[in-house]
Order: structure tokens, then C-alpha cells, then sequence
């Protein structure tokens, strides 16, 4: 699914990330942990390919580092969903709107969007929502139709960084319990996050980075 | 597909009516600099008349006494047709000169007066490849020696005069015009770049969802097409009414190609393409 072949970046001297080797399976849920700063966002921005590694490579679902072109790109973040943790949304249109925008990207016709759209309205626990704009919502609640915008193309692998890191303990529980529920249909998760304390007393697997070094995993 | 179609075409709108008064800006800017170009083209097109006025430069007609002897005419026309300066001659007799004369002011000069008084002339055509106003001016000297020359009328050094005018004249026109396109790109690339920074949100949520760069692209292409179509179309309807007016008021016939619109709506959407596809190289890719 995601392999890292010792890859290093750094964005200047003392910040990157360094000779990584790291394999995630299909299906798996882990979380990327390490203090602010330890390279976790940059590791995920490497599995879609936004920043390219200077040494090593990495291959995501069939695409390698080296060997995709910068036009086709596009083609693996079709099938990747990303959450953010400023979740990204637009203002100026709705829930709906901004949850049906990747489907629009694939194509899908008007009535497949309508489907699948409702399906992760459902799963957010939504519905409520749909006519309402960004602004209008809380926190958490953004952050539900950011994860809602992710998982409506059905994509193969979710990365989510720092899905949390602006919530309270209750709103984050209860994305993690989302992010939980699509894991189990089969979609590969990797989470990055800071908050040891939510993944403290499950049981998945942990990448632990350091100063953009791998400690653990 | 249509759905994707309709949705980028929806895009494209939106970010037009978003835009509103960089939008009205740039309708308004396009609509003013092709009026010019549209009106210039307009005064191009009907130079079309000045060519001949040009071309008898290359001439000049020489009206014979009345009286003149048909042996010295023809040995007159014999040694004008040997000088190497002249290309041919045409002999205008007192009945062709009476039908030009009809025909340019409508009167049926015999029928007025109950004669002919037009003189016989003969047109010279002046060699064009080996022309020279110094050597027309000695030959136009030698004619004028002969007793049944009654007058030469060449008007070459007045049209080679306004001919230098028109020519500065046609380079300013290609500067201004140069200036006009170079503004309007800067216009709609500068509106179509703002744009891309109003929605660099949107820009960055399309890519991290896979969109592609054409996919991008489209929504900015139909916005810069509708400030192009909406400005043009205005400066097309502008460019019309004003000559049709213009020559009502001054009864004048100035005309008016038939494909006009296509001209300025054309190259208005071409221009448009053209400066935001510049705009989106600098901001997608940097």
C-alpha cells in the first residue's frame, strides 16, 4: 500500500525528515505520532506526492516517487482522501456542496453523487447539516464534513493530519470513532496526531518520529 | 461527462459573478480598447479606395490642343512608347471623355451644350519598377515643349506627400493597435490572477483531491472567455451603430465588413485565452 525506501527531505538545515524505511499494509489504521515539528505533516505530504523526497522513494499504491510524472499525480489522489486539520472547507458553499466537490473532480454523474454524498452525510452524522455553510457549524463539526469530503469517493488509503489537534475531547472521540468505523470497511488509515492520550488505549500501530527521525514503529 | 462539464461550466460562472467589480472592470476595459481597435479596423478596411487614388501616382494625362494633326498625334504616341520610363499609354478620344464625364457628374455633356468640348488627352502609365520623380519631371518637361500640348495633370509629388503621412500614420495605427492588445492582456491576465488568488483554496482542495492542471484550468478559461465575450459583444454593437450613425449624419459611406463581429469577438477570446493561460502558468505552477 504505502512503502517509504529511505527517503530523506529537509526544508533547511535543522528541519525534515531522514532516511526513512517504513512499509504500511492494505487496511491498516496507525497513527503517525511525535512532537510539533518531528516531520509527521511532511511524511504525509510524501504519500500524495505535494512534496517529493531528495533521497529515496516511495511508492503509494502502484505510483512510485521517481517514475510518476508531475502530470500524472492526480491520477493517486484520486484514489487518497485527505483531511486536514484547518479542515480546508469552503465558505462560500454548502455542506453538501463541499462534500460532493471530489466526486465532481472523478466525474461521477449527478445521481451517483447524490447517493454517495447522502451515504457519507450518514456516516458523519450529518444530515442535519447539509444546507448549512462552513461558518455555520462548530469545530467538530467541520471537521466531520472534512472526513465526510474525504471518504465519498470511497478512496483506498485516508491520511488525516492532526484531525483533532483543534477539538475537544468529546468532538475528538467521536472522529476517531468515524475514522474507526471506516477502517473497518477497508480503507487504509494513517493518522498523524500529537494527542498520546486519545490513541493511548487502542490498539493499533504506532509510528513514533523524533526531530524527523524514525524512533518507532 | 456532461455532469463534469456542466459543473466546470458552473465554476466558471460563479467565479466571474464572484469577481464583481474586477469582473466589471475588466468587461469595461475590454469593451473600450476594442471600440478603438474595432473603429481602427473599420478605417483599414475602407482604405481600400485610397489604393487607386495611390496608383495614379504611376501616371499622369496629357490634354492635346483641339486642333491637333492625326499625323503629328500618332508619331507623338509612337516616341512616347519608345521612352523606357513609360509602361503604356491610352488614348482617351473627345467621345470617351464624354462618357467619363457622364459618369462622374451625370450629364450628358454633347446633350447640354450641343457639342463636344472635351479635349482629346492621352493617360501615361509610368514604368512602377523603374520609377523616379526626377526623370518623370524631365519627360513631363520635354511634353510640354510641344506646341499642341495644352496641359499635363500629374499630382504625383501631392500623393507621394500624403502617402508619407499615411504611412506614419498606418505605424502609429500598428503601434496604438499593438498597445490596445497589450493592454488587454495585461487587463484579463491581472483579473484572471486576482481571481486565482481569491480562490486559492479552492485551487488547492481540487489538487489534493486529483484534480488535474486542465481540470483547474477550465473554470478560469471560461471566466476570462465570458469578460472577453461580454466586453467584445459591446464593442462590436458600439463599433456598428457608431459608423451607422456616422454615416447618416455625415452622408458618407463608410462600410462595414460583414464578419466584423467575428473579428473582434474573436480576437477578444483569443487574446482572453491567451493571457489566462499565461496567468495560470505563474500561479499553478509555482
Amino acid at each position: 500500500m504505502v512503502e517509504f525506501k529511505n527517503i530523506s527531505f529537509s526544508y533547511s538545515k535543522d528541519s525534515g525528515v531522514y532516511d526513512i524505511d517504513l512499509k504500511v499494509d492494505d487496511s491498516e489504521f496507525c497513527f503517525l505520532v511525535g512532537p510539533t515539528g518531528s516531520g509527521k505533516s511532511s511524511l504525509l505530504k510524501m504519500i500524495y506526492f505535494d512534496i517529493l523526497p531528495s533521497e529515496g522513494e516511495i511508492d503509494v499504491l502502484g505510483y512510485n516517487s521517481k517514475k510518476t510524472k508531475k502530470n500524472s499525480i492526480h491520477k493517486l489522489r484520486k484514489k487518497i482522501g485527505v483531511i486536514f486539520q484547518d479542515y480546508k472547507l469552503l465558505k462560500q458553499r454548502t455542506v453538501y456542496e463541499n462534500i460532493a466537490l471530489p466526486l465532481h473532480i472523478n466525474g461521477v454523474g449527478r445521481k451517483k453523487i447524490k447517493d454517495n454524498v447522502e451515504e457519507a452525510l450518514e456516516l458523519t452524522d450529518l444530515v442535519d447539516y447539509q444546507n448549512k455553510y462552513p461558518d455555520q457549524l462548530s469545530g467538530g463539526e467541520q471537521q466531520r464534513v472534512c472526513i465526510a469530503r474525504a471518504i465519498v469517493k470511497n478512496p483506498e488509503l485516508i491520511l488525516a493530519d492532526e484531525p483533532t489537534g483543534n477539538l475537544d475531547p468529546a468532538a475528538a472521540h467521536k472522529i476517531l470513532k468515524i475514522l474507526e468505523q471506516i477502517n473497518k470497511e477497508g480503507t487504509t488509515i494513517i493518522m498523524a496526531t500529537h494527542n498520546y492520550k486519545l490513541i493511548s488505549d487502542r490498539d493499533y500501530r504506532i509510528i513514533e518520529l523524533k526531530a524527523g527521525n524514525l524512533v518507532s514503529s | 461527462m456532461i455532469d463534469q462539464f456542466a459543473f466546470l461550466i458552473a465554476e466558471g460562472f460563479k467565479s466571474f459573478y464572484r469577481n464583481k467589480l474586477a469582473s466589471f472592470l475588466c468587461v469595461i476595459t475590454i469593451f473600450i480598447n476594442f471600440s478603438i481597435l474595432g473603429s481602427l479596423f473599420v478605417v483599414g478596411y475602407n482604405t481600400n479606395s485610397l489604393v487607386d487614388f495611390f496608383r495614379s501616382k504611376y501616371s499622369f494625362e496629357i490634354f492635346l490642343q483641339n486642333d491637333v494633326d492625326q499625323d503629328v498625334f500618332t508619331d507623338f504616341i509612337d516616341k512616347l512608347s519608345k521612352n523606357n520610363i513609360i509602361a503604356s499609354t491610352e488614348l482617351i478620344d473627345k467621345e470617351k471623355s464624354a462618357a467619363i464625364f457622364k459618369e462622374e457628374f451625370g450629364e450628358d455633356v454633347v446633350e447640354m451644350l450641343g457639342y463636344n468640348p472635351l479635349p482629346l488627352s492621352i493617360k501615361v502609365f509610368i514604368n512602377e519598377e523603374s520609377f523616379e520623380f526626377d526623370q518623370v519631371d524631365l519627360l513631363i518637361e520635354s511634353i510640354n515643349t510641344y506646341d499642341f500640348v495644352d496641359e499635363i495633370e500629374y499630382r504625383g509629388r501631392y500623393i507621394d506627400d500624403i502617402e508619407d503621412r499615411i504611412n506614419l500614420a498606418i505605424f502609429l495605427f500598428l503601434v496604438f493597435v499593438i498597445a490596445i492588445i497589450f493592454l488587454s492582456y495585461q487587463i484579463i491576465s491581472n483579473t484572471v490572477n486576482l481571481s486565482m488568488t481569491n480562490r486559492r483554496d479552492f485551487i488547492d482542495i481540487l489538487k489534493y483531491n486529483g484534480a488535474s492542471g486542465f481540470f483547474i484550468k477550465i473554470p478560469f478559461y471560461i471566466e476570462s472567455i465570458l469578460y472577453s465575450v461580454f466586453g467584445s459583444v459591446f464593442s462590436f454593437l458600439f463599433v456598428k451603430y457608431f459608423f451607422i450613425s456616422f454615416n447618416t449624419y455625415f452622408g458618407v459611406n463608410v462600410k462595414l465588413d460583414d464578419y466584423l463581429w467575428v473579428w473582434i469577438i474573436g480576437f477578444s477570446i483569443f487574446i482572453g485565452l491567451y493571457s489566462s493561460n499565461q496567468s495560470m502558468k505563474r500561479n499553478l505552477y509555482e
